[in-house]
């Protein structure tokens, strides 16, 4: 009894010293639930019956480079596109060819340039580089872009003429296939060109020509180094007729000494011959 | 009725001079700035790095996709940066920035990312000791002597956990938002986020997406984080009831709840683990179309299992507590 009675006036002084506390507790909590219970059943009836959705705002044009000369330019906007040569693959810092471009380039012109986007993909051929280009959200980085940085077709190349097995030896690189097979494999480069053109006027575009890897494979030298030489020349032909494409050699710098300048994979430049492109390609734009 | 109403009344204000949800109000306090400042360093990189966000959203397209060629990304995590690269996909075409640093936009990160562990630890914290202080102190025995019915006790004390929990969800929310506005604006309410994304196969399809203001998404993901925060909550309940050491219950329930995260992150090739509580918490993953910690989870998986779990421990509460002998 007496446990009763001390149990009644604790709990009367609870209340009594907080009279406002209940009221005002008990008011804002069941708001608060009532609230939560409609956004759950608001969450519900999206997930499994959604309605229209609300209008969305109109889409910002893509912004577009300016013509005019490098040498006006307040800052210069470089994006580069391609496949693992502009991914930096090989490259133990991750650097790749396209940041030294970009540090040479500000060092050499003497004003920031910015890098809007490295949009290159490990494996990327060619011809998906081509869809890819018709992709919304790729065109505002290659339209703004005063410089475009280009690597394509080494895959292209080297995935139809491989048999299977492994690349490190060359073993499974069919040459002959390989000749045959160029003929249908240009106009996936031109097309590439012509696309790039056609989003970006003005833009300056570098092209990096390919390489052979299988230099030191006697078997392969003559008949990929044709091949690759076929590749590069035609490049160049494309590049004469717009008027606005560099192509860069790059086949010169992976004969003399192979193992120093490709990475573990006999495929890749590693971090010292991707520091060689890039010399290249600044060097043809300063 | 009216006796209910006293009864609800009673337990609220014990819990309220117990100073818990001081508490928790507090470590969202001292928490949430701590996000912010990470959020703003985030934000700033960002802002040096990129031209604009739509390089930014593009670089994270093209990373993601590079880590798709890699064969050392096991193959559930593929699938999530796939899902992941075509939303981020959708918002580039659609020229949305998912990200805009704004308060709202980090209200709901914030409440995206608590709700696997941090609100179940804040409802930890009132939910623990609801029954089982009555009994370490003493004061159950008053508690039952009373001329009411040993249900309609337990009945009050459910109810009271259910407003706290909302408290501390909206707490959470108004915190994140008055702080990190501070420093981000408290606009963003009105900006357009995609939902409605569905996983078919490996793919997504989008049919069924659209567009909801940043405010109703927010109000969304605040339903579905009180959902899986209210079943944590009749689980430590139900614990409570169970087991006489405050310190126990709570343990336990930590556990659950840890363990339930670190099954998510497995990737978990062990499907029956998808019947658990813990691995169901995450609600707020099928309103964009992540891919669930599960193969064949859908939303209506997790309500089901997950109000499976509560009515079990709701009807073991009120089994135990209205039949057992209180000794001593």
């Amino acid at each position: 009894m007496e446990i009763h009675v001390r149990w009644e006036s604790e709990m009367r002084r609870l209340n009594k010293k907080s009279s406002w506390l209940w009221p005002s507790l008990g008011a804002v909590s069941l708001g608060c639930t009532v609230l939560l219970l409609f956004g759950l059943g608001w969450a519900l009836k999206d997930a499994w019956a959604p309605a229209a959705g609300i209008a969305l705002p109109s889409a910002t044009p893509q912004p577009a480079a300016s013509s005019g000369d490098w040498a006006d330019k307040r800052e210069l906007l470089v994006t580069a596109v391609g496949d693992s040569l502009t991914r930096g693959t090989g490259d133990a810092s991750g650097q790749g060819y396209v940041r030294g471009t970009v540090e040479r380039l500000a060092k050499g012109l003497g004003k920031p340039v910015k890098l809007v986007n490295n949009l290159g993909i490990n494996g990327l051929e060619a011809s998906n580089l081509a869809i890819r280009l018709d992709d919304e959200g790729y065109k505002g980085a290659l339209s703004q872009a005063d410089l475009l940085l280009v690597t394509i077709g080494g895959n292209d190349l080297f995935h139809v003429a491989q048999n299977g097995g492994s690349l490190v030896d060359g073993g499974d690189i069919d040459a002959a296939l390989l000749q045959k097979r160029l003929v249908g494999l240009k106009p996936r480069l031109e097309t590439v060109f012509r696309k790039l053109r056609a989003l970006n006027p003005n833009a300056r575009i570098v092209y990096v020509g390919l390489y052979s890897p299988f230099y030191d494979v006697p078997a392969l030298r003559e008949s990929v180094g044709a091949v690759i030489d076929e590749w590069n020349g035609y490049a160049r032909r494309l590049a004469d007729a717009d008027g606005g494409i560099t192509v860069v050699p790059t086949y010169d710098l992976f004969e003399t000494d192979v193992a120093r300048y490709l990475s573990s994979d006999h495929f890749h430049p590693n971090a010292d011959g991707y520091a060689r492109i890039a010399e290249r390609v600044a060097q043809s734009l300063l | 009725m009216a006796n209910q109403l006293a009864l609800i009344q009673n337990e609220t204000l014990k819990v309220w001079k117990k100073k818990r949800f001081a508490v928790v109000v507090l470590i969202l306090l001292v928490l949430v700035p701590v996000f912010v400042y990470a959020q703003m360093k985030i934000a700033q990189n960002n802002q040096d790095k990129f031209v604009d966000w739509r390089a930014e959203l593009r670089q994270r397209i093209i990373d993601n996709t590079n880590a798709l060629s890699s064969d050392r990304v096991p193959e559930e995590w593929k699938k999530w940066r796939v899902a992941l690269v075509q939303q981020l996909q959708y918002d580039l075409d659609h020229d949305v920035n998912p990200n805009t640093p704004n308060a709202v936009t980090f209200t709901n990160s914030f409440l995206r990312n608590a709700v696997g562990m941090f609100i179940p630890l804040m409802v930890l914290a009132i939910a623990s000791d609801l029954v089982s202080s009555e009994r370490s102190t003493g004061t159950i025995k008053m508690l039952l002597t009373r001329p009411v019915r040993r249900w309609r006790i337990l009945l009050s004390k459910l109810i009271t956990l259910t407003l706290y929990v909302s408290l501390i969800i909206v707490a959470t929310a108004a915190v994140s938002y008055l702080v990190s506005g501070l420093v981000f604006g408290y606009e963003g309410w009105r900006e357009p986020v995609f939902v409605g994304f569905r996983l078919a196969g490996s793919d997504i399809d989008t049919a069924d997406v659209h567009a909801i203001t940043q405010g109703a998404f927010m109000l969304m993901l605040m339903g579905l984080v009180w959902f899986s925060a209210m079943v944590v909550a009749i689980l430590a309940f139900m614990v409570s009831v169970l087991v006489r050491s405050t310190a126990a219950s709570l343990v336990t329930m930590m556990a659950a709840v840890i363990s339930g995260a670190i099954l998510s992150n497995m990737a978990s090739s062990w499907k029956s683990a998808k019947y658990l509580f813990n691995v169901n918490l995450d609600l707020t993953v099928y309103l964009q179309g992540s891919p669930p910690p599960i193969d064949g989870m859908t939303l209506g998986f997790s309500l089901a299992v997950l109000g499976v779990w509560a009515i079990a421990a709701l009807v073991v509460s009120f089994a135990v507590f209205t039949k057992q002998d209180i000794l001593n």
